[in-house]
């Protein structure tokens, strides 16, 4: 049995993890300020609060319109749901992966939609553009109550409840653990061929890459769908994960801001170092959270605070002393360092001859 | 109706403010301001302060407001943007710094915040100045005095900064270093002189705006976080570039949050009124797509 506090950081580090790769991607691999993350992230948890309860629904008879959607109903309707899906754990797979893949339909198709400001606008304004974008979303959700509750918030359905009360949030969490894995395996799998390389060709000259015939609006286009639609899987796992769908409280502070402040600290552009970041960043908060009273009794301040002053901090001092972050950029090979070698070793030897 | 627009207009006039405070900063060093949704929370904390602690009316305040903005935006620029503008980072970074600035400020401010409750026990998580405002009649309609004040700053600002930019020697200077940086230090113009300028008057007008909104709408920690997509929309909608089109940009965008939603509100009933925080996201995207340069693109050319 694995203690709580452990499975909170395994899944703050996990969901953590995802949308800072999906931010790295889009920031690290094509320099496109991505302050609109939020944007994506909300949008695959309004898919998790919203699609597959209604389909659910559907199937089993329950009001699947706007009574789902209302405080008075949804509460009873995500019980019977969850009531049927402890007994179906093929049925809780399924709807899972379902959930899974219509979140990061919708998130691609918002990174497409992205893509219009994207290619079109520079740096601050496509900054603030986007961030603009995720506010807006934000509002909606908060605001109209037949898509996820509005201010009163909805219950999601529980595919993880066949694994039973004691092992629950241990499966929920490693199984989102295994998602970021292999989400990570993937971002460096891209940063690896050469699709990738042209990426950073890009990101490094655009004209240069451009005069070499790379298609760079089509290469921006694809970027954005692929990290939008990753940052909506990490939405849709939270509230899975959570159980509660509730905008208000999918903030720009930690649904953007933090994931570039863990980008900063590992590396920008190198997907090891975002590993690292996330991971310090995880314990170093959860720490923070568990030694909350200490904290406060000896500095005379509530610990909530302390955290804003030390994440401001540390984005400065990066920012300033180590804007490559802890690990810098390394370049990337297409075949292991060891194959060159001996490749190198092989010419030097036959030039001998 | 009356004292709706009396309210639009105070409202406007801030935001008008604080978007001029962020174009200043951004033409001047490059550097979009993030930090200023925590000097304009700042800046409420001061005339709030002032007013609960020392007595008076919150009138009395408005020059303290100015002179801690400016204090910690000669703070932001000393201690982060120098050294960047300084190392030529790139823009993002310059965005990033000035991130974690505002992360700083509003830690700080918090922490201000439960010191005035737990000491003074006066109301400083969430309060209303407005109840401290003066009120005329005029008729018989009550008239706050804010809807009078906050245009009248709005106008002072703009005679004093035309001033300063057109009649001064050091304001001239200004001008010639956002133009052209480079060319300006070769005639011997103190381009860091400059950026310790905009980040002067910006942080002081940042601050300026927080406090002349503090009598208009609820004061808490985050306000100036909740509030920042609407100065950036001002600015944005005016240019970016343009101080007075971002002026100009923030009155507008303020206008139609308060008087665009009534007007639909009309039009297709009060549901629409929760949508507000959507008009200057709306105004915002609209301009940005349709024309780009902002206001300031219809009376400047912008020579290629």
């Amino acid at each position: 049995m694995i203690p709580p506090e452990i499975l909170l950081i395994i899944i703050n580090f996990a969901i953590g993890l995802i949308i800072t790769i999906s931010l790295n991607i889009e920031v690290g691999l094509l320099n496109i300020p991505q302050f609109g993350r939020l944007l994506a992230v909300i949008i695959g948890a309004i898919v998790a609060a919203a699609v597959p309860g209604r389909i659910l629904a559907v199937m089993l008879g329950y009001p699947w319109g706007v009574e789902y959607a209302d405080h008075m109903y949804n509460f009873k309707i995500v019980a019977g749901i969850n009531k049927v899906l402890a007994n179906n754990p093929l049925l809780s797979i399924g709807i899972f992966i379902l959930t899974l893949i219509i979140a990061a339909l919708l998130g691609g198709l918002i990174g497409y939609l992205c893509a219009y400001p994207a290619i079109r606008l520079k740096l601050a304004y496509l900054g603030i553009t986007l961030l603009a974008f995720g506010d807006l979303v934000v509002t909606i959700a908060w605001n109209y109550e037949p898509l996820v509750g509005g201010t009163t918030g909805v219950f999601v359905i529980d595919p993880f409840i066949f694994t039973g009360p004691a092992m629950r949030f241990t499966v929920a969490a490693f199984i989102t653990l295994i998602v970021a894995l292999a989400l990570y395996v993937y971002a460096e799998l891209l940063v690896r061929s050469p699709y990738g390389r042209m990426l950073k060709a890009i990101r490094d000259s655009e004209i240069a890459a451009g005069i070499y015939g790379k298609d760079i609006v089509k290469a921006k286009k694809q970027i954005l769908i692929i990290g939008g639609a990753m940052a909506a899987v990490a939405g849709a796992l939270w509230a899975l994960f959570t159980g509660s769908m509730k905008a208000v409280t999918y903030t720009r502070l930690q649904w953007t801001f933090w994931p570039w402040a863990f980008m900063m600290l590992g590396g920008v552009g190198n997907n090891s170092g975002i590993f690292i970041g996330v991971l310090i960043y995880t314990i170093v908060r959860f720490l923070i959270i568990v030694y909350k009273g200490v904290i406060s009794t000896i500095v005379g301040v509530s610990p909530e605070w302390l955290e804003y002053i030390l994440v401001g901090l540390l984005i400065i001092i990066i920012v300033l002393f180590r804007p490559q972050g802890l690990l810098p950029e390394k370049p990337t090979y297409s075949i292991p360092t060891r194959k060159i070698v001996s490749i190198i070793k092989r010419v030097e030897e036959e030039g001998g001859k | 109706m009356l004292d709706l627009i009396v309210k639009a207009v105070a409202y406007s006039s801030c935001i008008g403010i604080g978007a001029a405070a962020i174009a200043l900063i951004y033409s001047a060093t490059k550097t979009f301001n993030f930090a200023h949704a925590s000097l304009v929370s700042w800046g409420m904390y001061v005339m709030f302060a002032g007013t609960y602690l020392l007595g008076y009316t919150p009138y009395l305040y408005i020059p303290f407001t100015i002179l801690v903005g400016a204090a910690l935006g000669l703070v932001i620029y000393g201690g982060v943007n120098r050294w960047l503008l300084k190392a030529k980072a790139s823009e993002i970074n310059l965005m990033m710094s000035t991130l974690g600035a505002d992360l700083v400020l509003f830690g700080f401010l918090n922490i201000y915040s439960d010191y005035l409750l737990q000491t003074y026990k006066i109301p400083a998580k969430y309060f209303v100045l407005e109840v401290k405002d003066v009120v005329f009649k005029i008729g018989d309609v009550n008239i706050r005095l804010i809807g009078i004040i906050a245009p009248l700053i709005l106008v002072t600002i703009v005679i004093l900064l035309h001033m300063f930019l057109t009649k001064t020697k050091i304001g001239i200077a200004m001008r010639a270093s956002i133009e052209n940086p480079d060319l300006a230090s070769i005639s011997g113009v103190n381009i860091d002189l400059t950026y310790v300028l905009a980040w002067l008057i910006g942080g002081g007008l940042a601050a300026l705006s927080g406090g002349l909104l503090s009598l208009v709408v609820t004061g808490y920690t985050a306000a100036g976080m909740t509030m920042i997509v609407s100065f950036f929309a001002g600015a944005i909608v005016g240019g970016l570039y343009s101080i007075f089109g971002s002026l100009l940009g923030g009155l507008l965008v303020g206008l139609s949050e308060f008087l665009g939603i009534t007007l639909l509100a009309s039009i297709v009933g009060g549901w629409i009124y929760a949508y507000r925080p959507a008009i200057p996201l709306a105004a915002l995207a609209i301009t940005l797509l349709l024309k780009p340069e902002g206001l300031a693109g219809f009376f400047v050319k912008v020579r290629e």
